[in-house]
C-alpha cells in the first residue's frame, strides 16, 4: 500500500513539470503576458485541433505526412541493407575503398540536396520521398556494413562447424546479429527524415502537416498552427514508437538492461 | 672545416630527399583514400557532357567550380555565406551561453528541480524546430531576428540536455576521490566536474550545430530575402542550375567544415575519450 503510494507521488512529481508547463500555457496568454495573438492559450488550440479532427482534414494531412515517410523509410530499408551486408560482408575491401565517398555523401544533409532534387522530380510526392530516401538512406547502410562487420565470428564459426552453408549462416546468424545495429541506423535516420519532411512540406506542398502549418501561418489561423505543431510532435513520437514496436518483435531476443523477467 | 661543411652539404641534399619523400607519401595517402571521390568526380563530370544524362539538369563539376568562382569573385556568394553564418553563429553561440550553465545548475543541484524540469525539456526539445519557424516569424518579424531565434531555440535543447545528462552521469566515485585529496570549491568544479561532462556536453554542441545549420538554410529558403538557402531557391525559381549546384556545392561544403571542425576539436580535447568502432 505504502508503495504504490509512493510510486504515485513519484509520477506525480516526474509530471508535474509538464502540467505546470500547460497550466502556465493557458494562462499566461489570457492574462496578456504573452501576446494571446501569437501564442494562444491551450485550450484554443485544442478546439482548432478538435475541429481539424472532427472534419477528417486532420487525418488526411497526416496521412500524407505518414505516408511519404514510411515510403521513403521502406525505399531506403530495402536499398541499404542489402547494399550493406553485400559490402559489409562480401567486398569488405570494396566498402574500405569506398567509405570516404559513402562518408561524404552521408554529411551533405538532404534538405541541401531538395532543391536538387525538385529539379529531378518537381514539387511532387517524389521529390519529399527522395529527401526521406537520402536523409535515411546512409545511416542504415552505414550501420548496416558496421553490423554485419562487428557480428562475434565466434557464432559464424560455430555455425560453420555444424555445417551450416553460406545461405543458413547468412539468415540465422547475420542477420539477426546485425539487427539491432541496423535497428539503430534506422531509428536515426527516420528522426532526420521526418524532420527535413516538414521542411520540404512547408516549401513545396498541398497536403501534409508541413503545408498546414504554413497555410495556417499566411492565413494568420494561429490556433490552428499550434494544432499542427503539437501534432507532428506527437507523429514524430509515433514514428519512433512504431520503429521500436518492429524493432522488438523481430529482435525478440533482446535483454534490456534493468528489466527482469 | 671542409670536412663540416661536407657534412652540412651532405645532409642539405638527405634533407630535401627526405621532405619530398614525405609529400609524395602525403599525396599519395590522400589518392588512396580519395580515390572513390575522385573516380566519383570523374563520373561526374563526364556523364552530362557525354549526354547520358541531360545537361541542363546536371551542372559539370568544371562548370559548377567556374561558376562558383565568378560568384565568388563579384562577392555575391561571400556577402551571402557571411550572413547565413552570421545568424546560425549567433544563435548557436546565444544558446551555448545560456544552454551549458542552465544545464550545469540542472545537473548539479536540486534533484527534484531537475525531475520535474527535464520532462519538460524534453517535450519541448521533441517539438520539430522548423514547426515553429512560422511562429517566430509572427514574434519577430521577416527580419534577422526570427532566424536568430529560431537556431536559438533549436540549439537550446539538446545542448541543455546534453550538459545536464553530461553532468548527472559524472561518476560520483572521480568527485569523491578529488575531495579526498583536498580538492574543492572551483578547482573541484574546473578540473573534475567540468571535464567528465566534457564529453556529453560537446555532443550535445555538436548535434545542435548541425541541425541548426540545415535549419538555417531551410528557413532562408522561405523566409528571407538573404542567404545561401534563399540564394539556392532563387536559383532554383529562376532556373538557373549550375548557380544552384554551385551553391549547394558551398552549403554541403560549409556543412561538412563545421563537423570537420567539430571532430577536430573534440579529438584534441577529449583525447582520451575510446571511440566505438564504426564505419
Amino acid at each position: 500500500m505504502k508503495d504504490s503510494f509512493k510510486d504515485l507521488t513519484t509520477r506525480l512529481v516526474d509530471f508535474s513539470g509538464i502540467i505546470t508547463f500547460f497550466l502556465l500555457w493557458e494562462i499566461l496568454p489570457r492574462i496578456g503576458v504573452v501576446d494571446g495573438q501569437f501564442i494562444p492559450p491551450i485550450s484554443e488550440v485544442l478546439v482548432a485541433l478538435w475541429i481539424l479532427a472532427s472534419d477528417g482534414s486532420l487525418f488526411i494531412h497526416i496521412a500524407a505526412s505518414l505516408q511519404r515517410t514510411v515510403i521513403g523509410l521502406v525505399l531506403a530499408i530495402v536499398v541499404a541493407v542489402p547494399m550493406g551486408f553485400i559490402l559489409g560482408g562480401v567486398f569488405p575491401a570494396l566498402s574500405r575503398q569506398l567509405r570516404p565517398l559513402f562518408r561524404l555523401f552521408g554529411q551533405i544533409n538532404g534538405f541541401s540536396l531538395f532543391p536538387v532534387f525538385m529539379l529531378f522530380f518537381g514539387i511532387g510526392e517524389s521529390a519529399k520521398v527522395s529527401i526521406i530516401f537520402w536523409s535515411t538512406l546512409w545511416p542504415v547502410l552505414f550501420t548496416t556494413i558496421s553490423g554485419v562487420q562487428q557480428v562475434d565470428p565466434l557464432y559464424i564459426k560455430s555455425a560453420r562447424s555444424i555445417g551450416a552453408n553460406k545461405f543458413i549462416i547468412f539468415r540465422k546468424v547475420l542477420l539477426p546479429g546485425a539487427a539491432p545495429v541496423i535497428f539503430t541506423g534506422v531509428r536515426t535516420g527516420a528522426t532526420i527524415a521526418f524532420l527535413l519532411l516538414m521542411a520540404a512540406e512547408v516549401i513545396g506542398a498541398s497536403a501534409g502537416l508541413g503545408w498546414l502549418i504554413h497555410n495556417s501561418a499566411m492565413n494568420n489561423i494561429i490556433p490552428r498552427l499550434f494544432a499542427g505543431v503539437i501534432t507532428i510532435a506527437a507523429l514524430g513520437v509515433f514514428i519512433t514508437y512504431l520503429i521500436d514496436y518492429v524493432e522488438n518483435s523481430i529482435v525478440d531476443w533482446k535483454q534490456h538492461a534493468g528489466k527482469e523477467n | 672545416m671542409e670536412i663540416v661543411l661536407d657534412k652540412v652539404t651532405a645532409s642539405g641534399n638527405e634533407k630535401k630527399l627526405n621532405i619530398f619523400r614525405k609529400v609524395l607519401n602525403r599525396v599519395l595517402n590522400i589518392l588512396h583514400n580519395g580515390i572513390s571521390i575522385i573516380i566519383f568526380l570523374v563520373l561526374w563530370e563526364i556523364a552530362p557532357r557525354a549526354g547520358w544524362v541531360p545537361e541542363t539538369f546536371i551542372t559539370p563539376p568544371s562548370l559548377v567550380l567556374s561558376t562558383l568562382w565568378d560568384l565568388l569573385i563579384t562577392g555575391v556568394l561571400t556577402k551571402h555565406i557571411e550572413t547565413s553564418m552570421f545568424r546560425a553563429v549567433i544563435g548557436f553561440i546565444l544558446a551555448a551561453i545560456v544552454g551549458v550553465p542552465l544545464g550545469f545548475f540542472l545537473g548539479g543541484g536540486f534533484k527534484l528541480f531537475e525531475r520535474i524540469v527535464t520532462p519538460v525539456l524534453r517535450l519541448l526539445n521533441a517539438v520539430n524546430p522548423f514547426s515553429l519557424f512560422p511562429v517566430f516569424i509572427l514574434l519577430f518579424g521577416i527580419g534577422e531576428i526570427s532566424k536568430v531565434a529560431m537556431i536559438f531555440w533549436v540549439c537550446l535543447w539538446p545542448i541543455m540536455l546534453n550538459t545536464t545528462t553530461g553532468v548527472k552521469n559524472v561518476d560520483s566515485l572521480l568527485i569523491k576521490s578529488a575531495r579526498s585529496m583536498g580538492v574543492t570549491g572551483k578547482d573541484l568544479f574546473f578540473k573534475v566536474v567540468l571535464l567528465a561532462a566534457l564529453p556529453s556536453i560537446f555532443h550535445g554542441l555538436k548535434t545542435s550545430c548541425a541541425t541548426a545549420f540545415f535549419m538555417l538554410i531551410a528557413a532562408e529558403m522561405i523566409g528571407a530575402s538573404s542567404g545561401l538557402g534563399w540564394l539556392v531557391f532563387n536559383a532554383q525559381t529562376n532556373y538557373q542550375i549550375p548557380k544552384l549546384f554551385a551553391t549547394t556545392v558551398t552549403i554541403s561544403i560549409l556543412g561538412l567544415s563545421l563537423n570537420y571542425l567539430f571532430t577536430v576539436l573534440e579529438g584534441r580535447l577529449l583525447s582520451w575519450q575510446e571511440r566505438p568502432a564504426e564505419y
